[in-house]
């Protein structure tokens, strides 16, 4: 923690070798709500058809088999 | 669990390992090929799942082991030859909300690996530290120190330095979300 001018504070308890410093709370919230932004951007973009077809395949694929061994 | 209830289980979490994909590799187009492997590996190994654990943190744990056996260095190629997906994939949203997406999507490729990777998962999946911990192999107090780093280094490369920088990026955030919703339903 040497050239950053982000404002720290001690993080209570945990004690022992690693006495970490932790962000201010506020800082925290924002990158907190920056990844959701992120992620979510991504979750809610529409799923390609590929992927659903693809199970589609997987799971006809299952049934043919299972109806292959019953007969 | 009956192979079509598996199925339902995997479909649902689609947008969730491609947004986890995404974060890892930093490409959508890698990222799909990642869910893909991930989908066919999941199907051959359903009978290895237990009904009743999480279904997202399973296949998190195979779409990281996958990543980091077999995608890692193709995704450093793809970066170096056609830019991080920051650059490309926002699309939607308002300019202002534009900015600061790709902004921090530079910022979080930046991030060592093992600091991006916990970070999402704690900070964006609904995955707990406990969770976090599992599927990366290592104990919670590394998971919390990881993360820990992760943030001070993020906000180093925002220049996130006083409460100030903090209204404006409150309020893009509100419409990058909207923006979220508005693609939902088209």
């Amino acid at each position: 923690m040497s050239k950053s001018n982000v404002p720290m504070a001690r993080s209570g308890g945990e004690g022992g070798d690693e006495a970490e410093l932790v962000l201010d709370p506020r800082i925290q919230e924002s990158i907190g709500r920056s990844l959701k932004a992120h992620y979510d951007d991504i979750v809610n973009t529409p799923v390609p058809d590929k992927f659903l077809v693809l199970l589609a395949q997987l799971e006809a694929q299952e049934m043919r088999a299972k109806n292959g061994n019953l007969s | 669990m009956s192979a079509s209830d598996f199925k339902d289980g995997l479909i649902k979490e689609i947008p969730n390992l491609r947004a986890f994909a995404a974060s890892l590799s930093g490409s959508m187009q890698l990222a799909d090929d990642l869910v893909q492997d991930t989908l066919l590996k999941a199907w051959g190994n359903s009978e290895k799942f237990e009904p009743g654990t999480s279904l997202r943190a399973w296949l998190f744990t195979i779409l990281r082991n996958t990543y980091y056996s077999l995608y890692r260095k193709r995704g450093r190629e793809v970066q170096d030859s056609e830019g991080t997906y920051a650059e490309r994939l926002a699309t939607h949203g308002n300019q202002e909300s534009h900015l600061d997406l790709a902004d921090f999507r530079k910022a979080l490729a930046k991030l060592p690996e093992e600091q991006r990777e916990v970070l999402i998962m704690v900070g964006a999946t609904g995955l707990s530290y406990e969770e976090t911990a599992e599927i990366c192999g290592v104990a919670i107090g590394t998971i919390k120190s990881r993360v820990n780093r992760a943030r001070t280094k993020l906000a180093e490369l925002l220049s996130i330095g006083g409460v100030d920088d903090l209204g404006p990026d409150r309020k893009s955030t509100a419409a990058i979300q909207r923006g979220g919703s508005e693609i939902v339903g088209l």
